[in-house]
């Protein structure tokens, strides 16, 4: 896969029959929208080792860039998915559990024995958040992306040049990273890492403690209680040793301390709400993803300071419901409504990104981004939450979201309105590497 | 109001925003204050407080009147055990969940509340469920429907803890659906019910003198490592403390006996004995442990441990000195705890103040808040309800209901609003439906 | 101890069927309320009453000064007998396996010993139509009195209609293991279609049954299920179909037309745009509880309170019914409801006892306070769809019969514990 990558790259460069040094590009007089600021008539923006070395109106070509005309073409910078899988391994390990609870664990349940228990008989009552259940905090998701991974490809045709990516699996999923869509290695495609850890809040299970949204907020409080705990024990222990019990290792602490923020589940106002408060009382910057009610919690989100992803998968009609059933007004509303949520923040002030999870192909993104606008959102807002926004939330945005003088060369190329149904990607450069996605099929705008 | 605008009808802020400072006069009313007899007259609230009571009371100029029509105005009803706005009610996966809460769980946005509203309820007990031996910890609200989870949590309302017994706790350690179930969870005995809420104090009391010895030797001089705090025997050292109030869902005599003496040993005080269908067996020694005691009407037959309730339970309990209240602990029963407040006349013959007692007063008791609701008297919280007749009669119903002297019922304005919800929600519906009717090749137009 | 001393009045004429009640106030539901008078029962019926009724010589004479005197209430659909303590299998009788079962009868399942029949009677209630369930067609129910030493006794028509449930289309399961969950649609539907196929074929199977039954002649042998159904067919007997929500109501209404079987409808809870067509075609409802959720979000809070008032502005007739055996004895209070949401107060009243009797072909025995009709009476000290009230004396064919319950009981027992 690497090496098809790398064609393609090369049979884009040599279609425009230049020459000049590898990696070294200049985009003339194109339209080039910047993020982060007004959009550049007739710009240049030139691409050197990977980063973007210059960007402007009258911006000189240097000497040995290959040069693209850039006529009737627009630049923007890479795509951002705020909250991803994409290369990650189908299903993340699942989140370990102890296959019996520790026999110290202060407040296990003693087993009821007898011979009258069968011997299938498993007891659901394996302690609570001290067995650290559902938990892979230490998981890296730059650690476990896959560079040959399709989707990779897929939505980097459409512009994307950049994810952020976690594991998915468990309360505590683990640990996300910006990773480029391009790369031999994971490790040559990680951006920045770990941005934040991936936590979800199950309302039912049948595995055991958590089983509710109840116990799920319960568990990560504890969690959060424990690693100041372990934190400061650490660095009691880490002074002076002498005399002291030694903290027991726990990896399921550390890696909620490595982790610059939390990002908790918020779909309905009242999550939104609720989460706010939660992440307020664990003292850590929160990320709120979801955000189907946001258009009616700009207020809260603003007030909070908390910033929030939207689901570009806006809430459709069930279409495995009964199509007479007569849905609430609720849902009617939020139906109507969640596209508008985006341009609620926009106008409160409130910093968002959008994700794509739970689209599949990159025409139902750009419609859904559409919407978007369509409900109010400007063009440029639009175009900020998939772009400097994501990178800003993450902490990010020194590198990336954005084209400016220094940060990494993630941009792509379109001959019309990014958003338009009939646009057509025609390049994308990940760090600063030029792909070049194969035509769209006749008569499909996809 | 701007919410309201939004979603018309759901969230309904306060039909009638009066100052909160406003100074309200009732007139014209037949007023049970519960414990301080019944007259005809007036009420002059200001501030949300209760001013004056009495046959005739002068409404300063500017006072808001409300002509009462010479109905019947009893305080609002306080439902001592409910389970409605909570997103999550059992955290069944433990036989000890104390490290959960519906305090996090809390949904204003509950359709259950404007309904328990509309049937008189002002304030409840929002407890966690009966699946585990010792449950989670509740919250008290008030209706105050259309304000987000803060402004609905009853300020000051002593913390509590659900703990349950009998059939419910140790339903999980025995098979269910034709013995699919083979995940079992101890206790599956009332002898391990037991066991287990001794062994949680034991637990706890372990937990309370590991903390007090770190704070003795560190306030010493030593060096030494914080303990670990736990939130799951947090909770049970608070109730050792008498800082937490212990509601128990319980059923029969033995059981019921059987936790007042384990409370006794460990020195604490069952604050509520919940449901306790045969708290008439062991009247005498509930009255003697000081426990209160909150049950149903008429409940029986439906599993075997109700099969030796009465609808005399309440009457009886009472006129053995037991402090009684009547709870729902159904969405359902909440809105009509008025009726079953009349059976106990009926069974029992309890007097009108008495049965009304048991849903106002004598609930207000017993979560400790009966300096702020539970009788009509000044300096209380003007938590108000209007019948058009006795509310003791089958054939009344609730006008209007006030929480702190605003009103957030009314049926008048809630019957005048089902004309345009329902038009907003059939033009929505349709407009859905339109847009999400599969063109001809079953996806939506391109 | 007031309780004590009518439980002892009540032994004291236990042994007859004949008595004068003096003084009282008669509320007769098919006439106007009559102070002060005086009611006459011999053998078992109401021989005469009115202000000026005549006291035969020997009678035993009832002073019931300040006391009221209505007919037994009814319950239109209850499990009363058929199940003692709900979570407990083996205590129950009312589901049987399989999807057709009109040979069941619920008759010989109601156990004269249960606990739940005198608690029922405590608050009122004489007569109630106990019913099989389970699968589409759920056997015969049965007419009983609240009282009798046996079934036999008790039965006032032993198979008087015919319980269905219309198949219908829901797409929320429960289960033990993963609690509430959702089916999807297609699923439902081709599972809905199915059983509708199902029932109108074995409406088919007894339709031929029916013809070869009467073609007589050999190789007819009998069919114990297809011939439970001719009376149906025959028109002779009611289908009692249990029907919720507007698109199960229609299904039930269509099916009626197509088979053309005469239905009661029991159970509705929101029958939308049916009601038109229910009244139109005079079609009998038994309501459940007046006090339930509505079953939509949107729905106005007070919906189910006032379906009642709705269906009787509509032209409906109906009854009131429990669908329950703990709940059987709040019957009375199910009616007063509907009241304080439109329905008037004498159709809630009949629709308890003369409405009930109607629809179920009984009027000529029971509902009612009328010469001829059997004495199922109750005595009260008022309005006995209060809660507050009291159901101080009740008669059933004249008979008088204890209020005693197990709670009392356990009411005594434990009042007198030191």
């Amino acid at each position: 896969m690497k090496r098809r990558h790398l064609l393609l790259a090369a049979a884009g460069a040599f279609a425009y029959g230049q020459t000049g040094s590898p990696g070294f590009y200049a985009i003339q007089n194109a339209m080039i929208h910047p993020a982060s600021g007004p959009a550049i008539p007739n710009g240049t923006i030139v691409v050197r080792n990977g980063l973007i070395e210059a960007v402007g109106p009258s911006v000189p070509v240097p000497a040995g860039a290959w040069t693209i005309d850039g006529k009737g073409l627009h630049v923007y910078p890479g795509l951002i998915d705020a909250l991803s899988t994409w290369g990650l391994p189908a299903a993340a390990p699942a989140a370990a559990r102890p296959a019996t609870p520790a026999a110290d664990a202060p407040t296990g349940r003693r087993r009821g024995g007898g011979d009258e228990t069968p011997a299938n008989v498993q007891f659901l009552d394996d302690g609570g958040p001290e067995d650290r259940p559902s938990n892979t905090s230490w998981l890296k998701a730059g650690d476990l992306v896959q560079p040959a991974d399709a989707t990779l490809t897929a939505a980097r045709n459409a512009g994307f040049t950049t994810a952020i990516v976690f594991p998915s699996t468990g309360v505590f999923a683990g640990q996300g990273s910006a990773v480029n869509l391009s790369g031999g290695r994971a490790g040559d495609m990680v951006v920045g890492s770990p941005v934040g850890q991936y936590v979800t809040l199950p309302t039912r299970s049948t595995a055991g403690f958590p089983a509710s949204l109840m116990g799920s907020i319960a568990y990560v409080r504890q969690i959060y209680i424990d690693a100041e705990q372990y934190k400061a024990a650490k660095a009691m222990y880490a002074q002076n040793a002498r005399g002291l019990q030694r903290p027991a290792y726990d990896r399921a602490l550390e890696g909620v301390l490595e982790s610059p923020r939390i990002l908790l589940p918020a779909t309905r106002k009242v999550d939104i709400d609720r989460m706010i408060r939660f992440g307020k009382e664990l003292k850590i910057p929160v990320v709120l993803y979801g955000g189907a009610e946001a258009w009616r919690a700009a207020d809260s989100l603003k007030a909070s300071g908390v910033p929030i992803l939207l689901n570009l998968k806006w809430p459709e009609h069930d279409r495995d419901g009964d199509p007479d059933a007569v849905e609430s007004l609720r849902t009617l509303e939020t139906r109507e409504l969640a596209p508008s949520g985006a341009a609620a923040l926009s106008k409160a002030g409130v910093r968002f990104a959008f994700y794509t999870t739970g689209l599949e192909r990159p025409a139902d993104v750009r419609r859904a981004v559409k919407r978007a606008v369509d409900a109010g959102l400007s063009n440029e807002e639009a175009l900020r939450a998939m772009t400097l926004g994501a990178a800003e939330i993450y902490g990010v945005d020194d590198r990336l979201g954005s084209l400016e003088n220094g940060k990494i060369a993630n941009l792509f190329v379109t001959d019309g309105d990014w958003l338009a149904e009939r646009t057509n990607v025609k390049m994308v450069f990940v760090d600063g590497k030029k792909f070049e996605p194969a035509p769209a099929p006749a008569g499909r705008a996809e | 109001m701007h919410r309201r605008k939004l979603l018309s009808g759901i969230l309904l802020a306060p039909f009638a925003a009066y100052a909160a400072d406003g100074t309200v006069v009732i007139r014209n009313a037949k007023i049970l204050t519960v414990t301080k007899g019944s007259l005809e007259g007036s009420i002059l609230i200001r501030d949300g407080k209760i001013v004056e009571v009495g046959p005739n009371v002068n409404a300063p100029a500017g006072a808001k009147v409300i002509d009462a029509g010479g109905q019947y105005v009893m305080p609002g009803i306080i439902d001592c055990h409910s389970h409605i706005a909570t997103d999550a009610v059992n955290e069944g996966a433990v036989s000890v969940s104390s490290m959960t809460g519906t305090g996090d769980t809390v949904n204003p946005e509950d359709i259950g509340i404007y309904r328990a509203l509309a049937g008189g309820v002002t304030t409840a007990n929002i407890l966690h469920g009966s699946a585990n031996a010792i449950g989670g910890k509740n919250v008290v609200i008030k209706m105050r429907w259309g304000k987000d989870t803060p402004e609905i949590v009853f300020d000051g309302a002593m913390p509590g803890i659900k703990f349950a017994l009998g059939e419910n706790p140790k339903r999980r350690g025995g098979a269910s659906e034709g013995g699919l179930n083979t995940r079992l969870r101890y206790p599956a005995t009332r002898m391990g019910v037991e066991d287990v809420i001794r062994e949680a104090f034991t637990d706890a009391k372990a937990y309370k003198a590991a903390l007090d010895d770190y704070n003795a030797r560190v306030a010493k001089g030593e060096r030494l490592i914080q303990p670990r705090r736990d939130l799951k025997l947090e909770p049970l050292v608070e109730v050792l403390e008498g800082k937490r109030f212990v509601h128990a869902h319980c059923y029969r005599a033995d059981e019921i006996l059987m936790l007042l003496r384990v409370a006794d040993e460990f020195g604490f005080k069952i604050r509520t004995l919940q449901h306790v269908l045969e708290g008439y067996k062991v009247a005498k020694e509930i009255k003697e442990h000081g426990a209160g005691a909150s049950t149903f009407s008429d409940w029986w037959s439906y599993k075997v441990e109700a099969f030796d309730a009465i609808p005399y339970n309440a009457a009886l309990m009472h006129k053995k000195g037991v402090l009684v209240s009547l709870n729902s602990d159904s969405g359902e029963l909440m809105r009509h705890l008025n009726q079953e407040a009349a059976k106990t006349v009926r069974y029992g013959g309890l007097t009108d103040d008495e049965a009304l007692a048991l849903i106002t007063i004598n609930p207000a008791k017993q979560l400790a808040i009966d300096n702020r609701v539970g009788s009509i008297e000044p300096g209380k919280d003007a938590d108000l309800v209007i019948y058009d007749k006795h509310p003791l009669s089958n054939y009344a119903k609730v006008q209007k209901v006030f929480i702190d002297g605003q009103v957030y019922f009314d049926r008048d304005t809630d019957m005048n609003e089902r004309a345009a919800k329902a038009e907003r929600k059939k033009a929505l519906a349709e407009k859905q439906k339109a847009a999400a009717r599969p063109a001809g090749n079953g996806r939506r137009p391109q | 101890m007031k309780l004590a001393a009518f439980l002892l009045a009540t032994a004291a004429f236990a042994a007859d069927d004949s008595f004068v009640l003096r003084n009282v106030t008669i509320h007769p539901v098919t006439s106007a309320d009559i102070p002060n008078a005086t009611l006459v029962v011999t053998g078992g019926k109401i021989a005469d009453f009115g202000p000026k009724a005549a006291i035969p010589k020997g009678a035993k004479v009832i002073d019931a000064k300040g006391l009221h005197v209505y007919p037994g209430l009814i319950d239109s659909a209850s499990n009363v007998g058929m199940s003692e303590i709900s979570s407990v299998r083996e205590s129950g009788d009312v589901n049987e396996l399989g999807d057709f079962n009109p040979q069941l009868r619920a008759v010989s399942s109601v156990n004269p010993s249960s606990d739940h029949i005198p608690v029922t009677r405590g608050n009122g209630v004489t007569a109630s139509l106990i019913y099989p369930g389970g699968g589409i067609i759920g056997g015969q129910a049965a007419l009983m009195h609240l009282d009798g030493w046996t079934w036999e006794e008790m039965a006032v028509e032993r198979n008087i209609t015919m319980q269905m449930r219309i198949p219908t289309t829901t797409t929320s399961t429960f289960s033990q293991t993963f609690g509430a969950g959702r089916r999807p649609f297609a699923e439902t539907k081709r599972r809905y279609e199915e059983r509708l196929k199902l029932t109108g074929e074995f409406f088919e199977q007894a339709r031929a049954y029916q013809r070869r039954k009467a073609a007589g002649g050999g190789g007819f042998t009998v069919d114990r299920k297809l011939e439970a159904m001719l009376p149906i067919l025959e028109g002779k007997e009611q289908l009692l179909v249990f029907a919720a929500r507007e698109r199960a109501v229609k299904d039930a209404l269509a099916f009626a037309a197509k088979e053309n079987v005469k239905i009661v409808l029991a159970g509705v809870r929101e029958p939308g745009t049916a009601v038109k067509e229910i009244a139109e075609r005079k079609i009998p409802v038994i309501l459940g509880e007046t006090l339930e959720l509505p079953l939509e979000e949107d729905s106005p809070y007070d919906s189910p309170f006032t379906l009642p008032g709705e269906l009787y502005k509509a032209g409906v007739t109906f009854a009131f019914g429990t669908f329950s055996v703990q709940f059987a004895r709040n019957l009375p209070f199910q009616a007063a409801n509907a009241v304080g949401f439109g329905l008037p107060y004498e159709e809630a009243l009949k629709a308890v006892t003369i409405n009930a009797a109607r629809i179920w072909g009984v009027d000529d025995r029971i509902g009612s306070i009328d010469k001829g009709k059997w004495a199922d009476l109750i005595l009260t000290d008022g309005d006995p769809l209060e809660g507050r009230s009291q159901v101080k004396q009740m008669w059933i064919q004249g008979r008088p019969v204890s209020l005693e319950t197990r709670h009392t009981r356990l009411y005594e027992q434990y009042t007198k514990r030191p």
